[in-house]
């Protein structure tokens, strides 16, 4: 048996805008469609509506009735992204759910009811996960779309109509819940219908020879009938959020921190799907016109918003858009978090997810080489080395004996090498002068060893080296170039 | 997500404890009967003689779970002076201060350190000041390079920040090596290095600071200075360096301890090639214009001494 969930956001447009702007919340705000003196309200916040704010006015109008009037446009990515939001918060639910825009989810639940106690239940959870994303939703649940969306539409919300009694539950409704096309909705006024079941009681086919197609269709929605069947989207590679500004942003602060609530809503979304994000795409929008894109790969997947918002700052600052900023949009590209299984007798583990965060704070700090897992490179030049992902292998099992040392004299290397003077006395080496600590008559000294190395490219190094203890007790490693210039490359310490 | 948690009762639709005619089902056969004597006998005989042989009272085996704990809440770095003059090694959640500007030994001491904790499958971080790191040499000191995290920051500031992060996130041993004299940008505020000893005491990290001069002020648990270096030459070739380790504060013990601590550079000993040929695996060239005997070149005294 078909049941069917639709969750509805009233002023879906105002709802959308106040989900981006929550400050607004309590403020007198009118949502105006069109521009100049075409502009117009099309939903308003409760505090404009008791002041006398209502659909259709002019702005003009509004402002004369309500100066202090908070206005703001219609804005097509904030409704996206709430749109997106809905869609998510409905995918917790179920896994089959139409898209039906503006607001509109219709969410497959057959079968869903052994994870709730009853419809109503499911349906106030649903209300309850919406609200969590910021939009304030209402839930019908019927066996059609129709009758679901009719449900979902009126005032006192959840609505539950029983399998089999649309028709009952439609009959007592004003006919203007079936959203008639107009030309359809005054013949129908003009024959004295009102409600919905006088309409269904009319036979069909003499509905259908005065008014069309259109008439047998508005027939059948008026006994419950809906043969269209819910259609599910698949699930989006990606996740959205953006705005368009009200007026272009110069500095980096004030976008800084509407990308903030910005990656908020995306690091919410991504955490009811069990995902985290892997890279970031930001796109500006310039002004006057143009854009500025750029991505950001992140060195785990976190959800992090404090990480994430610092790549984004030190992105900004390394490489400035160029000119003011009238809009955007962030796409996390989501990959799932690391997991681990944590052992019980073995060496306490670290969570994947924390340390996912901190190494993406350590590259926000330091940049992208400066933190990660040293790799033993081969080759011939003491100076080489690697650097990859942090990716620590899983601990073992059972606390190990620590390896007995072996006593080893390690190397302190200098990168880049230290160039110095050596001074010879006939061909001893006598002293060595550099920064620092380097400074000082020989003691001792060893050597030369030569390295060649890389000949085969076009950088071949050859060098001589030698090891040398200075007068205060210190041994360091120093090589004579092909040129003749002296470096200091290591410390034995 | 507020969904509610679905009801359990439908997935045990077959073990319906009202049915009075089904048998309650047995996963388990019942043990066989023994008699009390016994019992404590047949345990004994399936143990291996060695370790039934060392079990003698519940107090030896108490005893034995202390030493456990205690051992557990150090990490010895497996050099035995280092670790007797610290009482067993670096103790976890305590932040440890080795301060030696010329002498000889500091890294190495660092690098003892990381290579003991990754060693038993711990993760260990190394905070690289100055980019001294090489991570081949590393490897030979038995470090597990896949357990280290290398960060490399620039000034102290991006090292402290950087340790309080890595802290906060539960590794076991945290390096934070400040180079050499003088150390890039300037010190780090005393609160800074206070409020980094907390959180390790708070996660339980063993943290070793390694500088030229102190810096951690009372943050410290313990200071260890080092100095005397002494380089080790044998025909011809650098084979090790001592270092004399001495201890300048303890909380809990009586400063003033000394010992020393031998280092040797690898296969030093039977030194065939040059050391830097293990060090660096360089191609050491056959035809050294000054070696006395196979590929061995020979050592000078300086024109000063």
């Amino acid at each position: 048996m078909t049941r069917i969930a639709c969750l509805y956001v009233p002023m879906f447009a105002l709802a959308a805008r106040l989900r981006s702007e929550p400050e607004l919340l309590n403020e007198a705000v009118a949502i105006v469609e069109g521009s100049g003196n075409s502009a117009h309200v099309v939903a308003a916040t409760r505090r404009a509506r008791t002041k006398g704010i209502r659909p259709g006015l002019s702005l003009a109008q509004a402002r004369s009735i309500l100066p202090k009037l908070i206005a703001r446009g219609r804005d097509t990515e904030c409704e996206r992204t709430a749109q997106e939001a809905l869609f998510e918060v409905s995918e917790t639910f179920s896994p089959r759910v139409e898209d039906a825009g503006d607001g509109v989810v219709y969410v497959d639940i057959a079968g869903m009811t052994r994870h709730f106690e009853n419809e109503l239940d499911l349906a106030r959870s649903a209300m309850r996960a919406a609200d969590g994303v910021g939009l304030p939703a209402r839930v019908g649940i019927a066996a059609s779309k129709l009758a679901a969306r009719v449900a979902a539409e009126l005032p006192k919300s959840p609505v539950i109509v029983d399998a089999g009694h649309e028709s009952d539950f439609l009959a007592p409704l004003p006919l203007t819940r079936l959203s008639p096309q107009i030309d359809a909705a005054s013949t129908l006024r003009r024959w004295g219908l009102t409600s919905i079941g006088q309409l269904a009681n009319l036979p069909e086919a003499e509905v259908a020879a005065r008014l069309g197609d259109l008439g047998r269709e508005l027939h059948y929605a008026a006994r419950g009938i809906d043969p269209r069947p819910l259609i599910p989207r698949p699930m989006p590679p990606d996740f959205r959020e953006g705005m368009d500004l009200e007026w272009p942003l110069v500095a980096l602060e004030p976008f800084l921190f509407i990308a903030n609530s910005a990656l908020d809503r995306l690091s919410a979304r991504m955490e009811m799907q069990g995902f985290a994000c892997k890279r970031l795409e930001l796109t500006m929008n310039l002004d006057p016109d143009g854009y500025a894109a750029r991505a950001i790969e992140l060195p785990a997947p976190t959800r992090d918003v404090k990480t994430m918002l610092t790549l984004l700052r030190l992105d900004l600052e390394k490489a400035a858009p160029g000119a003011p900023v009238t809009g955007f949009t962030i796409i996390a590209h989501p990959d799932r978090p690391r997991r681990a299984q944590l052992s019980l007798f073995g060496p306490a583990a670290l969570s994947p997810e924390k340390l996912a965060t901190t190494v993406a704070r350590l590259v926000a700090l330091l940049g992208e080489d400066r933190v990660g897992m040293a790799l033993a490179t081969d080759g011939h030049l003491p100076e080489r080395f690697g650097i990859a992902d942090y990716a620590p292998a899983p601990p073992p099992d059972k606390r190990l004996e620590p390896k007995k040392s072996r006593g080893l004299l390690a190397v302190r290397v200098f990168r880049p090498p230290m160039p110095v003077e050596v001074f010879l006395n006939g061909s001893e080496i006598a002293s060595v002068k550099g920064e620092g600590d380097v400074c000082g008559a020989v003691r001792t000294y060893s050597g030369p060893w030569r390295v060649e190395s890389d000949w085969w490219t076009e950088a071949p190094a050859a060098r001589e080296y030698w090891d040398v203890e200075l007068d205060g007790g210190t041994v360091y490693r120093v090589y004579q170039s092909e040129s003749s210039e002296w470096f200091v490359d290591a410390r034995y310490e | 997500m507020a969904a509610t948690a679905p009801q359990l009762s439908w997935q045990f639709g077959l073990l319906d404890p009202s049915s009075a005619s089904r048998p309650a089902p047995t996963l388990v056969p019942p043990p066989p009967p023994v008699e009390p004597g016994a019992a404590l006998a047949q345990v004994r005989a399936t143990l291996e003689a060695s370790v039934a042989a060392r079990v003698r009272s519940g107090a030896e085996l108490l005893r034995r779970a202390a030493n456990n704990t205690e051992q557990l809440a150090r990490i010895p770095t497996t050099l035995e002076a280092f670790d007797t003059l610290l009482g067993g090694g670096l103790e976890r959640g305590k932040l440890l201060e080795l301060v030696s500007r010329r002498a000889a030994g500091r890294f190495s001491i660092a690098m003892a350190a990381l290579a003991s904790s990754t060693s038993v499958g711990e993760s260990a971080a190394l905070i690289d000041l100055g980019d001294h790191f090489d991570p081949r040499l590393a490897e030979e000191n038995g470090v597990d390079l896949r357990r280290l995290l290398w960060v490399r920051p620039r000034t102290v500031k991006e090292a402290v920040m950087s340790a309080e992060l890595i802290v906060a996130t539960g590794f076991q041993l945290v390096v934070i090596d400040l180079g050499l004299h003088p150390i890039k940008s300037r010190r780090a505020p005393d609160a800074a290095w206070v409020r980094l000893a907390r959180t390790a005491e708070t996660s339980r990290t063993a943290m070793l600071v390694s500088s030229p001069y102190p810096v951690t002020g009372t943050a410290s648990e313990a200071v260890v200075k080092g100095s005397s270096g002494r380089a080790k030459w044998r025909r011809g070739l650098l084979i090790g360096v001592e270092m004399t380790l001495t201890l300048e504060k303890h909380r809990h013990m009586k400063p003033g301890g000394r010992s020393v601590v031998k280092l040797f550079v690898p296969e030093a000993p039977d030194v065939v090639g040059s050391q830097l040929s293990v060090l660096c695996g360089a191609s050491v060239s056959g035809d050294a214009p000054q070696t006395t005997d196979n590929r061995q070149p020979t050592t000078r005294r300086g024109a000063s001494r």
